[in-house]
């Protein structure tokens, strides 16, 4: 019998349904704000379908994420770590360290050699880092946001955006702007992508940096800012074909051994 | 500059007394309460009621900071005010942590001072704890309890004794912290107007030698499988040592102890009821939390088996025969030593040794956000302790000020912890 991993994020919900250790179908939504339950059934309805499954008391699903706890519809909820080393060590198994970039947090994970977490470390006080913070910053720059990583790839300097704070950062973006003549958007582009990276490096190398390295989360489809890490950390970062999808298949995993190991005495 | 509170200090160190009185009265009436539970709270209740007398009555009041031998007070017949611990026990009691925390910031103490001391200065200034005859302190255990004395004896309007505490272990250093200790007693001689009678003195030291061994025995308990303390058991221990250092009633309260948990280990029964995590604890838990980690180690099985750097005391013994030498060897000896000074071995050492002998699964350290000093430590600490293959959780909090760290940010990240535990 498939399982499913449900991981409601911020802004997006993510189901990832699993059958002989395969994807059989995902799905990405906008997380429901008003009703993340209801949001979430429908999601994992339409993941269910495009398999041709339904949803029924039979299916084994795993929640994790912001949202993952109050879902009376999940057989168990998971920590996000957990689920991703599951989905890290699935999609990529020769990756020792994880970067999660989500749209709130990032989390850097170490697994061990049979994939489970090690270590972990993130940054909870402060969006600087997040793709919130990126969404910021392309507005400010009013540049759509999908054109921040080709943008940043002309770019033949960097504009120096301090990497501490998110509320500073924005002041440095906003006086970038305003200047008299502005920073070239390229540059800009590459020093936002740069403060970024350094603080993502600051956190993996918390906890030691361990080959091979992958990226996963919506931030990581972010070629420009994947470029930067693999430059700084002089090493390949791996990125999954959905990044986004890696803890809803790391939680479907779970789910699959939970089926495995069978109901509790 | 004076900050107003709406309530006198009687009233705020009253509120412990009345909640000590409670919670005993309430452990009283509970099946299954253990006596030393029961006795813990009538020691505190006494101690703050001492207190309030000595208040009431004009008594010689000896405020001193943490780790400053109270024997020494308590030798010459003086009532003992342990700043830190009064500061905050009242603060928790009555509710009024951030209001002292904020009095403290008024002073224009920065919030990059750890709370701890913001808060005993703001205590002061708003006058939560009994005015002091004198206030005694040390550069034992920061250079930020060093620098508080003067600032807390101006807003006191009390003299005061700074001890030089060295820091490091040698018979010439040793020697000028006794001499350093005798400058004390000559100080409170002079002040109180009552003269040490050494014998008396010897007789303490003589019983902080049997509490030291006491808490060691009970150390050798908490290795069994299941571990018998229960999880705040260790803070309890803490304030015994802080509070009542060679008195009768800590004897007579760790005697009681060590009884309820030989009981417990001899029936095979633990703190929680299905001990499957055995952690090690570093350094101090948000004290606004308690309840919260009470629960979530009861919900996952988790017990707290060894604190190095509070409750596990070096070895060796004190000669009451020369009772000054004794007051010294206990400083050097005390757990929280080995965090004073380079950390060397005797740190060091001691970590990856408790992690064996207690056969820890996980260490939790609590980084105060604002302890400089402490969090200096956290990388030396998890690499020794992932030598040993013991994993490490960072809780970046506050000791008592609740607006850094939610419950719920604390308990995710224990509950990541937990699972990372449960998954190895």
């Amino acid at each position: 019998m498939p399982t499913v991993g449900l991981d409601i994020g911020s802004l997006t919900t993510k189901v990832a349904v699993l059958g002989d250790g395969k994807v059989l179908s995902s799905v990405i939504v906008a997380t429901d704000d008003d009703d993340r339950e209801a949001g979430a059934r429908e999601a994992v309805r339409a993941a269910l379908a495009q398999a041709g499954l339904t949803l029924n008391e039979d299916v084994c699903l795993v929640s994790t994420g912001v949202g993952g706890k109050a879902i009376s519809f999940s057989r168990q909820q998971k920590a996000i770590t957990t689920c991703l080393a599951r989905g890290v060590h699935h999609l990529l198994p020769s990756a020792m360290m994880a970067i999660d970039m989500g749209a709130e947090s990032c989390t850097v994970i170490k697994l061990n050699a049979r994939g489970r977490v090690d270590d972990w470390t993130g940054h909870d006080k402060c969006a600087a880092g997040t793709g919130l913070f990126l969404q910021q910053m392309a507005r400010l720059m009013q540049v759509p946001m999908e054109e921040m990583s080709a943008l940043s790839g002309r770019a033949t300097a960097r504009a120096g955006i301090t990497s501490t704070c998110a509320v500073f950062a924005e002041s440095d973006v906003i006086s970038h702007v305003h200047r008299d003549p502005p920073t070239p958007p390229e540059d800009l582009a590459a020093g936002i992508y740069y403060s970024v990276a350094g603080r993502i490096i600051s956190m993996c190398k918390r906890i030691g940096i361990t080959r091979e390295v992958a990226a996963t989360g919506g931030v990581a489809l972010s070629q420009g800012l994947i470029s930067l890490l693999a430059g700084e950390m002089k090493l390949e970062i791996l990125v999954p074909d959905e990044p986004q999808l890696t803890a809803a298949i790391g939680a479907a995993i779970l789910a699959q051994e939970s089926v495995d190991k069978g109901p509790a005495e | 500059m004076t900050v107003e509170s709406t309530r006198t200090p009687s009233s705020k160190v009253r509120s412990i007394v009345r909640a000590c009185n409670l919670i005993g009265r309430m452990m009283r009436a509970q099946p299954g309460a253990m006596p030393s539970e029961v006795m813990y709270y009538e020691m505190i209740g006494g101690y703050f009621s001492r207190l309030l007398d000595a208040e009431k009555n004009g008594d010689f009041i000896a405020a001193h900071t943490v780790f400053f031998p109270a024997e020494l007070i308590y030798s010459l017949g003086l009532v003992p005010m342990h700043t830190e611990m009064t500061t905050w026990t009242a603060s928790l009691f009555t509710g009024e942590t951030s209001d002292i925390i904020e009095a403290g910031a008024a002073l224009g103490l920065a919030t990059e001072i750890c709370t701890p001391h913001r808060g005993l200065v703001g205590a002061f200034a708003t006058k939560v704890v009994p005015r002091p005859s004198v206030m005694l302190w040390s550069n034992m255990i920061c250079d930020n309890t060093a620098k508080s004395g003067e600032l807390l004896m101006e807003l006191a309007g009390c003299p005061g004794h700074f001890v030089d505490h060295p820091f490091k272990d040698s018979p010439e250093e040793k020697q000028y912290l006794k001499e350093e200790m005798a400058d004390v007693v000559s100080f409170l001689e002079e002040q109180s107007g009552r003269k040490m009678d050494w014998q008396v003195l010897a007789e303490t030291m003589d019983r902080t030698d049997r509490q030291i061994q006491l808490s060691r025995e009970i150390s050798e308990l908490r290795k069994a499988t299941p571990s018998p303390l229960r999880p705040r058991g260790f803070l309890e221990l803490m304030m015994v040592d802080y509070l009542f250092p060679g008195q009768p009633e800590a004897i007579k309260y760790l005697e009681t102890l060590k009884q309820d948990l030989s009981a417990m280990v001899a029936a095979g029964k633990g703190a929680v009821s299905n001990e499957r995590f055995r952690l090690m604890t570093l350094f101090i838990p948000p004290m606004y939390l308690l309840p919260l980690f009470d629960a979530i180690f009861e919900e996952f099985g988790a017990a707290s088996v060894v604190e190095p750097f509070f409750t596990s005391w070096s070895d060796g013994r004190l000669d009451a025969n020369d009772p000054l030498a004794a007051v010294v060897e206990k400083q050097y000896i005390l757990p929280e030593a080995r965090m004073y000074g380079p950390l060397e071995d005797r740190a060091l050492k001691a970590i990856t040794d408790c992690a064996g002998e207690y056969r820890v699964d996980g260490a939790i350290y609590y980084a105060d956000v604002a302890c400089r000093q402490s969090c200096a430590m956290i990388k030396v600490f998890k690499d020794r302790l992932s030598e040993v293959d013991v994993p490490t959780l960072t809780l970046d909090c506050d000791i008592v000020d609740p607006t850094i760290t939610s419950r719920e940010e604390v308990r995710e990240k224990m509950e990541r912890f937990f699972e990372l535990l449960e998954d190895r």
